[in-house]
């Protein structure tokens, strides 16, 4: 690294400062010990959507690939909406609906900055898993005695998903600079990251569905993610009110 | 009472067919994990290709960060503490920029010439009491920069501005309180930049942090 200090203008600068001051400022150059760094350094994902300008398209990919891959509610609405389909032309149906769905909000939802709170966008997302683990255990049909349409509703819930993820790009703060062409690819890797979720989800469930627990059990494992779904919808809502600060 | 009738056996995936998808999708898995994972969040390639996708600069940019933010958390205890507060003082008083012309240099009290290659930073201080104005103008050479104009002291916490990729900035700023004031700058862009700072005012010391 170069540096050149100097003075200019009236003959001031630096050299204007008496001897003393000089020397203190030569010590304060050398010395390590110097106060912290200090310029509020955000690490992780986050720093690094911070500092980057410009088109980033794999990085984002990756970035959005990561978000959903790690991102438990929407996986676990996700395994909701596939518990019981098997034939792989219905669940191509079905994710194609919610992808549709969170794509439209997350990308629309970015670029013209429709600002939402998180923690009810996420308190959503938690009671789309509960709804969707309701369906499964045969309670609409037993409550209102009619099946409520399951591709709407996918895709409804859909477009609740990709609020959750504009208002996570939003916390990113994209640069303006590459800003489309950077969502775009944050999108298509919340694709692969959906694809790549799915294919695990598909095989583990493949196992499962040969065995006799399956239907033992599938009552079951749907009540455990309604809990899930309300314990996550309970969450955010207590930190929307303010009860976790 | 389930949504679904039991599933029929010959539409379910045979044994051999998971164990077969079973098997790929290990190796995807591994792929991923050596090809993609590795550098973009441990700056480590060892296929080389994180060069090209931009994952490596990720991973890069990533590790150095954690390293600053590490660095901090060990030298400063009454960083936690400010950063409510350094929200709680976000409507400040920052001059438009006057779009002042370079060379307009002699009336400048310092100036400060350094040259940053991709990923270093840049950290530079006035010593100013509370209250008191600077003015200042600075212009990036052969690339964009990065600049947050920011100051901390006794536990204090200030932000006056910050960019990235940006070609020049000027305007002045207020003292909230006693202490430094001024810039951190990084070079996030490809090439080496020089950056050029001149400032005046109020201000009795003008000095580099570390």
């Amino acid at each position: 690294m170069n540096i050149t200090f100097r003075a200019s203008g009236r003959g001031e600068g630096l050299l204007r400062a008496p001897f003393a001051r000089i020397v203190a400022m030569a010590l304060t150059l050398i010395c390590i010990s110097a106060p912290a760094l200090a310029h509020n350094v955000t690490p992780g994902d986050a720093g690094y959507v911070q500092e980057v300008f410009g088109v980033n398209l794999i990085p984002f990919a990756y970035l959005g690939a990561k978000h959903m891959m790690t991102g438990y509610d929407h996986i676990l609405f996700l395994l909701g909406v596939i518990f019981f389909l098997y034939k792989m032309k219905d669940v191509a149906i079905y994710v194609t609906l919610f992808a549709i769905g969170h794509s439209v909000t997350m990308i629309s939802g970015v670029y013209f900055n429709i600002q939402m709170s998180a923690y009810i966008i996420d308190a959503i997302i938690g009671l789309s898993v509960v709804y969707k683990a309701l369906d499964n255990m045969g309670y609409y049909q037993k409550w209102f005695g009619f099946q409520p349409n399951t591709k709407v509703a996918t895709l409804v819930f859909g477009l609740f998903h990709g609020f959750g993820l504009a208002t996570k790009i939003q916390e990113y703060q994209i640069a303006e600079d590459g800003l489309l062409p950077n969502l775009l690819a944050f999108n298509v890797g919340v694709e692969i990251g959906q694809i790549l979720a799915l294919a695990a989800i598909l095989i583990a469930m493949g196992y499962w569905r040969r065995t006799a627990s399956f239907m033992k059990y599938a009552f079951a494992a749907n009540a455990a993610m309604v809990v899930a779904g309300l314990l996550l919808a309970a969450d955010h809502m207590s930190h929307y009110f303010g009860l976790l600060g | 009472m389930l949504n679904a009738p039991q599933p029929k056996p010959e539409d379910l995936p045979t044994p051999a067919q998971l164990r077969r998808s079973t098997l790929i999708a290990v190796i995807v898995a591994a792929v991923i994990g050596v090809t993609v994972v590795l550098p973009a969040e441990y700056a480590i390639d060892p296929t080389g290709l994180g060069g090209p996708t931009g994952l490596q600069e990720m991973g890069e940019i990533k590790q150095q960060l954690q390293r600053e933010a590490d660095e901090d958390d060990h030298h400063s205890d009454a960083s936690q503490e400010t950063h409510s507060l350094a929200n709680a003082v976000f409507g400040l008083l920052i001059g438009t920029a006057h779009a002042q012309s370079v060379d307009a240099s002699t009336e400048w009290t310092d100036e400060a010439v350094f040259t940053l290659a991709p990923g270093e930073g840049y950290e530079i201080k006035l010593t100013m009491t509370e209250g008191a104005v600077a003015e200042f103008e600075w212009i990036a050479e052969g690339g964009r920069i990065n600049y947050d104009l920011h100051a901390h002291a006794g536990g204090k916490d200030a932000r006056y501005k910050r960019g990235r990729g940006a070609k020049r900035d000027s305007g002045a700023f207020t003292a909230e309180f006693d202490g430094d004031h001024g810039w951190f700058f990084r070079n996030r862009d490809k090439q080496p930049v020089t950056v050029t700072l001149r400032v005046r005012g109020d201000y009795s010391e003008i000095k580099r942090d570390l």
